[in-house]
Order: C-alpha cells, then sequence, then structure tokens
C-alpha cells in the first residue's frame, strides 16, 4: 500500500512509536558508551581528531534514500536494517576496547538486532519486500594495527553509529503521526 | 490416586529348598498395612501371588512381597507406587520487566498439586518463531526471570506456563506483551515547586524522569495533600515528558507534601512507586 495510505494504518502506528522509543534508548546507550570512551582514552570530540581518522575510513552505513522527501519505505527501512546489521558487528571493536563494559554493548548489540527484526517483522506485515542478511556475526570487527588506533576507530565506530541513529530515528519520526 | 492397582509376585520353589514342607507361603505388605494375595502354582516350577487393591488412596506407598521362612516373614522383593493426578492449570501469569538487566521475571499461581514429579516450565513464543523454553522454575517457585537475550524489545510476544507429570500436561493462558509495557519503571523526582504565577493559589512544579526511562513514553500523576489532611488529592495524565506541571486551588500559607508516580501507557503497565515525597508551604 502506498505510503500515505499506510501512515494512518493503526499498527503501524503503533509500530513506528514504538521503535521511535526503541531507537531513542540505543541512542542513550550509545551516548553512554561514548561517554566512557571519552572519560576513559580522554577521545571526545571529531575535531580533536581529524588527523587520525581512520583510513581507510570505517564503514559509514548508508541512509540516502532516508533523506529524500517522500521516500520509499521500503528502500529507507532496508537501509536501517542493514545498517543496524553492520554495526552490530563493528559493535565488535568496542566489546574489545572496553570489557568492562561488555555487558553494556552486548546489550546495544540485543538492541541492534531486535531493532532490525522489528522493521524486518513490520515490512512483512505491510507485504512489504524485505532481504534476509545473514547471521549476525557476518563480519568480523575491522582490525587496527596499533592500541591508539584502536581507540579512535571505537571512538568514530561510535560516532558514526550515533549519527546513524539520528538520521534512522527522523526517517521514523517523519512517517509517525 | 484413588484407582485400583494390581501386582505380581513369583517366586522359584528350587530356592526355596530349605523350607520344611518346600511350599512357599507369599504375604504382602502396603507400606505397614498386610495384605492378603491370591497364590498358585506358576509355570516352570514357579509360585504366583496376585495382589489387588480396590482404591489406593495415598500418594506414595511401598509394596512388599514377603515370604514365611523359619516362622519369620521374609521380605522378598519391592515395589514403590506414585500415584497423583494429571498436573492443575497453572493460572494469573504476570511479568514485569527490571530496567536494570532488561530480565523479565513472570510470575503465576500453581495448578492443584497432582501429587506427582512435576516439570515446570516457562514458554515464550515470538511472532513468527517457534516456542521456546525460556526459563524453569528453581526450588519449586512459581516463577523464573527469562534472560534479555531471549527477548524481543518492542513487539508482542506470548508466554505460557506448562507443569507436566506421568500422568499429563496443563498449560496456562497466554500472555501476549511487549515486554516494555511492563516494564518496573523507577519514580520520577520532584525537582523544584513555586508560587507561579505569583500571588495566586496555583503551583508550579518542575520534575523530571528517572534516567533509566528517560527515552520512555510515559503517563504520570501527582497527588499531594495538607499536611494536617490524611487524604490526598490527585492530578492524572500528566504526559510523560520531563518539565513543569501547574496546580491551582491550593490553600494560602498552608504545608503541602507533593509525591508523583509514573506508568506506561499500555493497559498492563506497572505504577512506578511514589517520588520521594516534596513538601512546600503556599505563600500567605
Amino acid at each position: 500500500a502506498p505510503l500515505a495510505e499506510l501512515s494512518g494504518d493503526h499498527d503501524f502506528q503503533l509500530f513506528l512509536h514504538k521503535n521511535l522509543e526503541f531507537t531513542r534508548k540505543i541512542r542513550g546507550d550509545v551516548a553512554a558508551l561514548q561517554r566512557v570512551v571519552c572519560d576513559t582514552f580522554q577521545l571526545c570530540t571529531e575535531e580533536e581528531l581529524q588527523l587520525v581518522r581512520p583510513d581507510p575510513p570505517l564503514m559509514q552505513a548508508p541512509l540516502d534514500q532516508c533523506h529524500k522527501r517522500g521516500f520509499q519505505a521500503e528502500v529507507c527501512f532496508g537501509q536501517i536494517r542493514a545498517g543496524l546489521h553492520s554495526y552490530h558487528d563493528s559493535l565488535g571493536t568496542v566489546l574489545q576496547l572496553l570489557p568492562e563494559h561488555t555487558a553494556l554493548v552486548e546489550t546495544l548489540q540485543l538492541d541492534a538486532a531486535n531493532l532490525s527484526s522489528n522493521i524486518q517483522q513490520q515490512m512483512e506485515d505491510l507485504g512489504l519486500d524485505t532481504v534476509t542478511l545473514p547471521a549476525q556475526q557476518r563480519s568480523p570487527p575491522p582490525a587496527f594495527s596499533t592500541r591508539f588506533q584502536q581507540q579512535v576507530g571505537g571512538f568514530f565506530i561510535l560516532a558514526n553509529f550515533q549519527r546513524f541513529l539520528e538520521t534512522a530515528y527522523r526517517a521514523l519520526r517523519h512517517l509517525a503521526r | 490416586m484413588g484407582s485400583a492397582i494390581t501386582a505380581s509376585c513369583t517366586i522359584r520353589r528350587e530356592r526355596c529348598r530349605g523350607l520344611q514342607d518346600g511350599q512357599p507361603r507369599i504375604s504382602w505388605l502396603l507400606d505397614t498395612e498386610p495384605m492378603a494375595g491370591r497364590q498358585r502354582r506358576g509355570v516352570g516350577g514357579t509360585e504366583v501371588s496376585e495382589l489387588s487393591v480396590p482404591q489406593l488412596n495415598r500418594p506414595q506407598a511401598k509394596l512388599w512381597c514377603c515370604m514365611e521362612w523359619n516362622g519369620t516373614k521374609q521380605r522378598v522383593g519391592m515395589a514403590e507406587i506414585r500415584a497423583g493426578y494429571p498436573p492443575g492449570k497453572p493460572s494469573n501469569l504476570s511479568c514485569l520487566l527490571d530496567l536494570g538487566d532488561y530480565g523479565l521475571t513472570c510470575r503465576w499461581q500453581q495448578g492443584a498439586d497432582g501429587h506427582l514429579p512435576t516439570n515446570v516450565m516457562l514458554k515464550c513464543a515470538m511472532s513468527r518463531s517457534p516456542a521456546v523454553t525460556c526459563c524453569t522454575p528453581q526450588n519449586g517457585h512459581s516463577q523464573c526471570t527469562v534472560p534479555r537475550r531471549l527477548l524481543q524489545l518492542y513487539r508482542p510476544m506470548e508466554l505460557w506456563v506448562t507443569a507436566s507429570n506421568a500422568l499429563g500436561t496443563a498449560e496456562s493462558e497466554r500472555l501476549r506483551i511487549d515486554p516494555m509495557d511492563v516494564a518496573k519503571l523507577d519514580p520520577p523526582t520532584l525537582q523544584s515547586i513555586h508560587s507561579v504565577p505569583p500571588q495566586t493559589n496555583c503551583v508550579t512544579l518542575t520534575w523530571a524522569l528517572a534516567p533509566r526511562n528517560a527515552h520512555m513514553e510515559l503517563c504520570c500523576e501527582l497527588r499531594y495533600r495538607a499536611a494536617k489532611d490524611p487524604t490526598w488529592d490527585v492530578v492524572t495524565g500528566i504526559a510523560g515528558h520531563a518539565g513543569n506541571v501547574q496546580h491551582c486551588k491550593f490553600l494560602f500559607g498552608m504545608l503541602y507534601h507533593f509525591q508523583m508516580r509514573c506508568r506506561r501507557d499500555s493497559a498492563r503497565g506497572y505504577w512506578s512507586e511514589w517520588s520521594v515525597s516534596r513538601n512546600y508551604t503556599t505563600h500567605e
């Protein structure tokens, strides 16, 4: 059904409101980890790390289809799912970086997986095409040659994930009444 | 329990050469109660005694096969009997999500005792997924906690209790919930209270959600009472975003106690505890 029609659908709106809240929760947990990286490694702002940005740059999940006005839910949702999947794997670096915060990182990975399957199930309910993403731990987290580069990598993975979540949140909110 | 039981005891005569007349006389004991069986010659040089007990009314018993020997009763065989009923249907299943570890603790009322060893399990099924056992109560308790990794947040899932023993299985009603809708919330915090606008009978309170609930959509209520008055007045339907709430019709120069609580917007939401009380005296 065209998106306009869906926007009035009660179940779709319930899905949106629930998963807007879920996204807020995940963003809060990512922010908590960013504070830990800041407190632990004094890596707090991107401005200070321009010269040591990972090269080649770390994965940044595309959400271009979620920006455009009148976007296609199918494509945008698919990009959100694919991004959640990628960041789920990249968080492996943060796990290695912050072993004493394993519980929070693993919760984050679980939440990312849950949000992705919530979107998939909702897309199936709406009769939209969905892509079956491979099993969770598909690609190992990026490798770094020095401890400092690993810390910087962890910083940028969280920063990229936070940005990704902000865009995904705006996309969901755009659809919510 | 309450139904009839039958038993048989077979003894080889060749094993009884020590008896004066070589003729074994078989008797029975149900725990300590003597029972009479019907004894007959069996095939292959055996003696067989058959016992029928019309109605066994105890959940546990030992049935002894005995033989007279040198004027004494010898216990030569034993069978343990367990009697009971199929398990009763568990009921009143309810669950609560702990926002600390996101474990979902479910409680229920056990069904009637079947008097038999019973296996109790909490089953979960996410939409479009097969049912799994998500936790098993320990030490006979009627509760257990589903770990976060078995939950699907922000999506309905079904939970139910199964109780099984040798005579059958019983299942509770199915509870269909989104675990987030049954989260146990932390109380909000009342931050400040002022007479605003000034010189009126109105009061404005600023309040905040607990950090763990900051991302959640809640509905809250405020209660207040004059220090000398035991009854509370309640202001309901306060939207769950931190901020201000204004209320009027307060008496002047009066000490009031204020508290606030919040809950999820869903039918199954639980109220948080009331916040710490905050006092305020309105201006003269």
